[in-house]
């Protein structure tokens, strides 16, 4: 299991002024910011949950998935992951993880896929058998047996993408983080992707980590979000939960001759709010509906809603 | 480290993956290196009237420059800046996901590209002899050792190497450096010109660095210039700076963890 306690990630990096005086100074002096990337964070995730990671840019997610893959090291804080501080990088603990990343190649381009497999398998230590029937099972599902003598570097985006998920689960890892695994990829391969996670979910029970800014990944993924805003979390809960949280608002969009606006309000002032909207606006549209789950996540990164 | 083998062969057909650039290297570069160098002490002999210089004469300055592009290849293993672009662009994260050593997957990947070019410049050695001198038992034997001390001087520099290019984690980037650095190894290790023709408080001087040892020894191990004890001190010195660099480019990455953002993923 993953357990996270009062994590903090402070990062220092420079700034330059615009401009070519900006890039003189800064070769004399550079003007030092230092940023929160993380407050305080505190988390427990169960074997076999798959959990979403919701976030604007820059509100720390990719830093909370770097902390726990390992890559990065916290500024304060402790992690124990199935017993292990990522940070540490044992071995026994690397060979459980996997991170995905939808932006970065892990695979080595210049290889088939195939090649790059049999290295892994040493890397991970995987046994012939294991590794055979795994192969199998992944290129079977993710329908790209016939890719996997190409060069990775020659094959399309959605292509990469199922290569590099194969490579990430080859050895079964019990601990899996993803980030944006979609990203990218067409209406069709998303869908495969998807359909492919929730059936090895399934299948192998590991624990998931996963970060998308496609809230059909959450949707069909995920049965417990958590939302990020500026370092800390606003929400960790069910699903569900966000949709009973605000079941007693209606989104209302109004379109007027210079601009729209959408808010959300409460069913009781439902129709004093339309009529005074009607009385100082000249409006060309209205409609109400029942809130998104994309609406309502909207309104917590950016309001920021506390919720127990 | 049952993976190394597999590493060794990955790399050898990422080598193989790109042909022109396998042909270009194996002929285009040396072949152009040796025959400017080989018109330059042509004309440098003839201006001078002399038939020896600092002990060469116009053949065996050309050997020596048969050998030494192909030499400084396999020094320099790895492409220059790889590590750094790595570092850089953020694929140098896998290295920290991998249950391995990352410092071990870098070495070997190194001294395979190292090998490879070795079995260039043994082609080309046993090619250029066939025409001039002709090949004998003593003459392989040569190469084999030449061979030998540039794998060593390879894992010298690859040590070097890692040591400054893990310096981009701070500096981003470390381009001018690391070409400072390889000017610096070649010209004082007598790729440019042999060492014998440094003023000699210079070339003492240099024995305190393991410039004249990466580069100058195994070019006259190979031509067969060098006695079994300067072969032996050779050894000791490149095994010595291999530990130094090791150590300090460990040191390097022990601090450069803390400070590393995985920038770019």
């Amino acid at each position: 299991m993953i357990r996270v306690r009062n994590l903090k990630k402070t990062f220092t990096s420079h700034i330059k002024e615009p401009g070519l005086v900006g890039s003189l100074k800064s070769l004399v002096k550079r003007k030092k910011i230092t940023k929160e990337a993380l407050k305080s964070i505190n988390l427990d995730i169960s074997q076999g949950e798959i959990v979403g990671l919701i976030g604007a840019n820059g509100a720390g997610k990719t830093t909370l998935v770097k902390i726990l893959a390992g890559i990065v090291h916290p500024s304060e804080g402790d992690v124990s992951i199935l017993g292990f501080t990522p940070w540490e990088r044992d071995n026994h603990y690397r060979r459980q993880m996997s991170l995905i990343m939808g932006q970065k190649s892990q695979v080595w381009w210049d290889l088939p896929a195939l090649d790059s497999f049999l290295l892994l398998k040493e890397i991970y230590q995987i046994k012939d058998q294991p590794y055979k029937k795994n192969l199998e099972f992944l290129a079977d599902t993710l329908m790209i047996k016939e890719q996997l003598k190409t060069q990775v570097r020659k094959l399309s985006l959605g292509e990469r993408m199922k290569i590099e998920l194969m490579a990430a689960l080859l050895h079964e890892p019990r601990v899996i983080f993803m980030d944006e695994p979609t990203i990218g990829l067409d209406i069709s391969a998303q869908k495969a992707v998807r359909e492919f996670m929730k059936n090895y979910q399934r299948e192998f029970k590991p624990i998931t980590i996963l970060t998308s800014h496609y809230m059909e990944d959450i949707k069909e993924l995920c049965h417990r979000i958590v939302i990020i805003k500026e370092g800390s979390f606003v929400f960790d809960g069910p699903l569900t939960q966000i949709q009973r949280m605000v079941g007693d608002e209606k989104c209302v969009k109004v379109t007027t001759k210079d601009t729209s606006f959408t808010f959300n309000v409460p069913r009781s002032e439902l129709s004093s709010t339309t009529a005074e909207i009607f009385k100082s606006n000249e409006v060309l549209d209205l409609n109400i509906h029942d809130p998104s789950i994309e609406d309502i996540i909207e309104s917590i990164m950016k309001h920021g809603i506390k919720t127990t | 480290m049952r993976w190394w083998p597999y590493l060794v062969a990955s790399e050898i057909r990422k080598i193989l993956a790109f042909r022109s650039d396998f042909w270009i290297t194996f002929l285009g570069q040396a072949l152009i290196q040796i025959l400017i160098a080989r018109a330059l002490w042509q004309t440098i002999f003839e201006s001078t009237a002399k038939q020896v210089m600092k002990g060469f004469t116009l053949e065996s300055m050309t050997l020596y420059y048969v050998i030494v592009p192909l030499g400084s290849r396999m020094l320099t293993g790895e492409n220059m800046g790889f590590l750094s672009r790595e570092i850089y662009e953020g694929t140098f994260t896998r290295y920290l996901i991998y249950p391995i050593s990352f410092f071990h997957y870098k070495t070997i990947t190194y001294l395979t590209y190292s090998a490879f070019y070795g079995l260039q410049l043994g082609l080309i050695f046993i090619l250029y002899q066939a025409f001039h001198g002709g090949i004998s038992f003593q003459v392989i034997l040569n190469l084999l050792n030449g061979i030998f001390f540039f794998m060593m001087a390879s894992f010298v520099y690859a040590n070097l190497s890692m040591l400054i290019e893990l310096l981009s984690i701070w500096a981003d980037n470390i381009w001018s450096l690391m070409v400072m650095v390889r000017f610096l190894v070649f010209f004082l290790g007598g790729a440019y010109v042999p060492l014998d023709f440094f003023p000699g408080i210079m070339n003492q001087i240099l024995q305190f660095t393991p410039f004249p040892y990466v580069v100058g020894l195994p070019v006259m191990v190979t031509m067969g210039l060098t006695s079994m004890k300067d072969q032996i001190i050779g050894c000791g010195v490149l095994l010595l700076w291999a530990i130094i660099f090791g150590i300090l480019s460990r040191f390097i990455w022990k601090k450069g963890q803390y400070q590393y953002a995985g920038v770019g993923i």
